[in-house]
């Protein structure tokens, strides 16, 4: 089944949680709802739960509305954040719990448990107590606990926190593999963007208590439609800018990136979403930049032609291998490049000049925007490191 | 040197302390011989205060736990308007001075107010019997329950609860099966308390039940009137007794807080 959550508000001592929130996933789809944490992606599956009554709103299950139902009666299954087992019930117990409920005879309960156990290969395990099992084990019995019942959706807050990421990503793969076998509608939760990316049929970004953007992760990675998102999937270089000329084939913008001491102009290809004094960000792919000494050009004003240039000052180098990524303080804001280290001749702390053509910037507009080519190096790239990371 | 006379001093203050609670149970223990203890604990009277006791105080453990996890779940679980207040109510009793308590009840039972007027039209009447007992131990005790089943409700991980909601069970199964067995532990503490408090009470039931030898004379109640009419020996067979209930019901709670803590 698939679920609609439809202007979906809550918030908690007049501080909004979630803001009119517009959601609409698929049947069958494995769905992974991103955001930063305390975010209100718990407070989403707790409204698509029942646990939680929104201010306002709607939920549809399939074409069930359910918004006025309790939990019990919404056919889900919730696999929580650090698994909730029952700590005073076996493992075969804790999995039989939502059949006993049920009218099903005794025969029955135990060869499906006994069919899940097997699926998520904790069958050695079944009289072992919660207490005596490791975190991956835990999970496995959580999800087994939630499946069992066959729920119409499966909603999965946050399942691979406590795992390790030897154990994650065997834990992840064997989940995909049952999803895919048994076809549930699945929303995944997660805060982790690596887990977005392998995993989800569609990611939605929350942010803010709204949804800034439902794509296919590869969608999501290229075409970042906001800063946000853009940060969050761990894009580098994002300028905020404000055109002020616009000519024939280019445009002349203003950088107005917090931190930075005073606007630095560029000029950059024109697109159809520009309009003079409209703010809007820019990113450029940290590949697409280029050092050159300071003594190599003169330090003059911004060149009419060619590449743009940014003076600035390398305050850190991070050795990957065939790459080096620098990152570039100028006048107070940030800047990365990724340069081969054959082509790599600077010290650290040397003031340098950030090249790069005017059609490296692209706007975080969610629209194609770049060749074919030199999106399957963005996506090959950088953007798959974690947002911390270099 | 300094340090030496400072643990000289601490080591006098805790011998005093010592003293302080040891010295009183063995002059209750040297004040009067075996043989004649032994004759008091044939006596019908000490008998009878020992079966008033351990009936009204059980009386009063079954009444706490049916009053008591409700109102604790309530607590535990659920928001609601005047909830502040509920829970200051839980602790009143436990700050109010018994003597106090017990006249209170014995103006609303009484025979003079309208509620106890009420009550004997109905043939229920409360002050100077059993029932009356019972409810001034039950004032008194039922927060140790309420409190200790509050906590073990309280301490219970909400997704575990939410767990067995979304699996299909309804809050009153999921009371059952998840709740109920897991606040086990601190039901039983809970248990222990008021036990111990509704055996020990004295103010509130003398003032509700007076002291009617036979019929309403609890142990604390009879270990007060002998000792005041000079049965000394009588008055301190009782005390033994109450002391050995009440040191085993310490021992097991006790006991449990070391199991639990494990
Ligand atoms: N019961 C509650 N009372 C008050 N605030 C809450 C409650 N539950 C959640 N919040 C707040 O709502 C926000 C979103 O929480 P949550 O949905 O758990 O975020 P996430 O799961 O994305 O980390 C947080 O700021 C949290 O503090
Ligand atoms: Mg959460």
């Amino acid at each position: 089944m698939g679920i609609i959550l439809k202007g979906i508000s809550k918030s908690y001592d007049g501080r909004a949680v979630l803001e009119n929130l517009n959601l609409e996933i698929n049947q069958g789809e494995f769905h992974v709802l991103l955001g930063v944490s305390g975010g209100g992606k718990t407070t989403t599956l707790s409204v698509i739960a029942g646990l939680i009554k929104p201010d306002s709103g709607s939920v549809f299950i399939g074409t069930r509305d359910v918004s006025d139902l309790s939990p019990d009666k919404r056919k889900i299954g919730f696999v929580f954040q650090n698994h909730a087992l029952f700590p005073h019930l076996s493992v075969f117990e804790n999995i039989a719990y939502g059949l006993r409920l049920r009218k099903i005879t005794e025969k029955e309960i135990k060869r499906k448990v006994d069919y899940y156990l097997n699926g998520v290969s904790i069958a050695k395990e079944k009289d072992k107590f919660p207490s005596q099992l490791s975190g991956g084990q835990k999970q496995r019995v959580a999800l087994a606990r939630a499946l069992v019942i066959e729920p119409e959706v499966l909603l999965m807050d946050e399942p691979m926190n406590s795992l390790d990421s030897m154990t994650k990503e065997t834990v992840l793969d064997e989940l995909k593999n049952i999803q895919q076998k048994i076809g549930v509608t699945t929303v995944y939760v997660t805060h982790d963007q690596a887990e977005a990316a392998f995993f989800g049929d569609r990611v939605s970004v929350l942010n803010n208590g709204k949804v800034d953007q439902i794509d296919s992760p590869v969608g999501l990675f290229r075409h970042p439609r906001t800063e946000f998102v853009a940060r969050f999937v761990g894009v580098k270089n994002i300028l905020k800018v404000s055109p002020i000329k616009i000519n024939n084939n280019e445009i002349i913008v203003l950088i107005k990136n917090e931190g930075l001491e005073r606007p630095i102009k560029i000029r950059v290809k024109k697109y159809p979403v520009f309009e003079i004094d409209k703010e809007i960000n820019l990113c450029i792919h940290p590949e697409k930049i280029i050092l050159k000494k300071k003594n190599k050009v003169p330090e003059n004003e911004i060149p009419d032609t060619g590449l743009n240039r940014i003076y600035g000052k390398i305050i850190n180098i991070t050795d990957f291998g065939n790459v080096l990524k620098v990152t570039i303080n100028i006048n107070g804001m940030e800047m990365y490049a990724t340069i081969p280290k054959n082509l790599f001749n600077f010290n650290i702390y040397e003031n340098v000049w950030v090249c790069f053509a005017t059609n490296a910037p692209h706007p975080l507009c969610g629209k194609k925007c770049r060749a074919p080519a030199s999106e399957r190096r963005c996506l090959n790239n950088s953007n798959f490191a974690p947002l911390n990371g270099g | 040197m300094k340090n030496f006379s400072f643990d000289l001093a601490i080591s006098l203050i805790a011998g005093i302390f010592v003293c302080l609670i040891i010295l009183p149970i063995f002059a209750l223990f040297t004040a009067t011989s075996l043989s004649e203890l032994a004759c008091q604990f044939r006596s019908p009277m000490v008998l009878s205060s020992v079966l008033i006791s351990l009936e009204t105080s059980l009386a009063v453990v079954f009444l706490s736990l049916c009053l008591g996890i409700p109102v604790a779940y309530l607590l535990a679980m659920k928001d609601f308007k005047g909830k502040r207040i509920l829970d200051t109510l839980v602790d009143l009793p436990v700050s109010m001075p018994p003597l106090v308590a017990g006249l209170a009840l014995l103006i609303l039972l009484g025979g003079n107010s309208k509620f106890g007027k009420l009550l004997s039209c109905y043939g229920i009447d409360l002050i100077f019997s059993k029932k009356g007992i019972i409810i001034a131990q039950l004032f008194v005790s039922i927060p140790f329950l309420i409190k200790s089943t509050k906590d073990a409700f309280e301490s219970i991980n909400k997704n575990v609860i939410n767990a067995s909601l979304t699996l299909g069970a309804s809050r009153f199964y999921t009371f059952k099966t998840i709740l109920l067995p897991l606040a086990k532990n601190g039901i039983y503490t809970g248990i222990i308390m008021t036990w111990a408090r509704a055996l020990g009470e004295f103010g509130a039931t003398s003032m509700v039940a007076g002291c009617i030898p036979f019929r309403t004379e609890t142990m604390t109640v009879a270990i007060y009137q002998n000792a005041m009419s000079g049965e000394l020996s009588a008055s301190i067979a009782v005390a033994l007794l109450l002391l050995v209930f009440s040191f085993t019901l310490l021992l097991v709670f006790k006991l449990r807080v070391r199991v639990h803590a494990r």
